[in-house]
């Protein structure tokens, strides 16, 4: 579980995130929405630590992220898995041994061990006879789930995903959607996905929370956006002609 | 502006004890090693050969009108072909157009890996970024450039030695003698130790300028040409101090 308390950060002065209080619940997917400029990308980064808050908690279990040190957060950073909005695939790896870079690292695994469980994790999201590529070879939606799939190869306890259907084609953002609800459950990790796609809300949005100007305004599920009194949320949905309907009764 | 200076000095300082913490698996800084030393030396030996070629011939003909004196004798522009080389061109010189072409190629790699979030993805496995891309860029650098200023040396040697045979401006035994004469071996200490010294600066810097490059494409761009003004000046800067303090 995740725990945020009473976050705020701003940058030269303004104020980007106002208050935010959040919990993060394990086997689930719990989603961060709002426009585009609202702060989510920032809390993302503030979650995972590559932003410090200017002040608030971010708790992981019962410890403060904030309280530990170099060492305790690299062995955090070791149990996170993380899935860029730009995918961020190492150029100078191929595809497997892109899967295969956090366990040459934090794993005492041969080689072929390592060969192994890269396949199994590729196999996982569906990407199989591209491991001699190299990233600019892939498509969006392949790059997408090599990412994915380098994200869970330590069976990571928490997976953030930045905007994980950004630039890609519907159908393959449903795939996407799926493919990360079916390994939160599969897997039992705490997921924290960072989208504006209604489409993905609907799919598999467990536990929703909207930020909207750097606050923190509604916090819900898949199954109550849609009866939402927030006026800034019904806006934002209603920008979706499929929600519209639905919210209007067409 | 002072203010930024010394800010980006404090940054640069504290960037280098990321880069120099404890190696995190020593197997993959010794393959890294020898990919940066294939990317960064190996591939620098062409430019630094042609050059080298060219300036040893140079060098002799520009000698050698600048002594026509009968009394003076001819080996001494051997001498003072051989002593240039060593004492200034194959160090200072190749440097100055390594920090144009490993500079500019470790700041652009690093500074795109920035803004593609691939470097906060290492950072994110819980990976030291900064020591796996450019510890052993710098390693590379500084152990082995020593070797680059040594085959400049050999081939601008070559390159006067040709242009001798080819033009015979002096005759060709008294060019042997002249490289022969008065050998100093401190003068190749001083120079491979300003080469070692400046490829440290220049990967280094460019690394420092690359992994906090932001901005886009502009901004890499903006690292790459900022890395090497500084890297140009700071060279310069340098070879002044190492010679006051080495050979005065």
């Amino acid at each position: 579980m995740i725990k945020v308390e009473h976050l705020y950060k701003s940058f030269d002065g303004v104020p980007v995130l106002k208050d935010i209080s959040l919990e993060y619940e394990s086997g689930k997917c719990n989603m961060i929405i709002g426009a585009s400029g609202s702060g989510k990308t920032v809390l993302l980064k503030n979650l995972i630590g590559l932003l410090q808050p200017d002040s608030g908690d971010i708790c992981y279990g019962e410890d403060k992220l904030s309280e530990m040190n170099y060492e305790r957060q690299k062995a955090l950073r070791q149990k996170i898995g993380v899935l860029f909005q730009g995918s961020a695939l190492f150029d100078f790896a191929t595809v497997l041994e892109n899967v295969m870079f956090p366990m040459e690292f934090f794993t005492d695994w041969s080689k072929a061990q390592m060969r192994e469980r890269a396949r199994y994790c590729l196999e996982k999201v569906n990407v199989t006879g591209s491991e001699d590529k190299y990233p600019n070879e892939l498509s969006g939606g392949m790059q997408k789930r090599v990412g994915i799939a380098r994200a869970i190869a330590l069976n990571p306890e928490y997976l953030f995903c930045d905007e994980p259907n950004s630039g890609l084609d519907p159908y393959t953002s449903i795939l996407i959607d799926r493919l990360i609800s079916d390994l939160t459950k599969e897997f039992g990790m705490t997921t924290v996905v960072n989208t504006h796609d209604m489409n993905s809300i609907l799919e598999i949005g467990d536990k929703i929370g909207f930020i909207s100007q750097g606050s923190l305004l509604w916090q819900g599920d898949r199954h109550t956006i849609l009866k939402t009194e927030c006026k800034e949320l019904r806006d934002f949905v209603c920008a979706n002609t499929l929600a519209r309907n639905i919210i209007e009764g067409r | 502006m002072l203010n930024k200076f010394l800010t980006n000095v404090g940054r640069y300082f504290l960037f280098l004890k990321m880069v120099f913490r404890r190696p995190e698996k020593w197997k993959l800084l010794w393959r890294q090693f020898i990919i940066e030393a294939d990317k960064l030396i190996l591939s620098s030996i062409i430019i630094v050969g042609v050059i080298s070629v060219f300036i040893g011939g140079v060098l002799v003909i520009q000698t050698a009108s600048n002594l026509e004196n009968p009394i003076i004798d001819k080996m001494y522009i051997g001498y003072m072909v051989r002593e240039s080389l060593i004492l200034e061109f194959c160090s200072t010189m190749i440097a100055l157009i390594l920090a144009g072409k490993m500079g500019s190629n470790i700041a652009s790699e690093i500074g795109s890996m920035r803004i593609t979030e691939q470097i906060d993805a290492m950072d994110m496995m819980g990976v030291n970024s900064a020591g796996f891309l450019v510890l052993p860029k710098i390693l590379a650098a500084t152990i082995l450039s020593p070797l680059l200023m040594l085959l400049s040396l050999a081939l601008g040697l070559f390159g006067g030695w040709i242009v001798v045979e080819s033009t015979q401006i002096i005759p060709p035994p008294s060019y042997i003698t002249g490289i022969k004469a008065f050998y100093n071996g401190f003068y190749v200490f001083y120079s491979c130790f300003k080469m070692s010294l400046f490829c440290f600066m220049i990967s280094s810097i460019s690394s420092f300028n690359g992994y906090y490059a932001k901005g886009g494409s502009l901004g890499v761009g903006r690292s790459s040409t900022q890395a090497i003004v500084t890297i140009s000046i700071l060279i310069l800067l340098f070879d002044l101090i190492v010679t006051q303090l080495m050979l005065y």
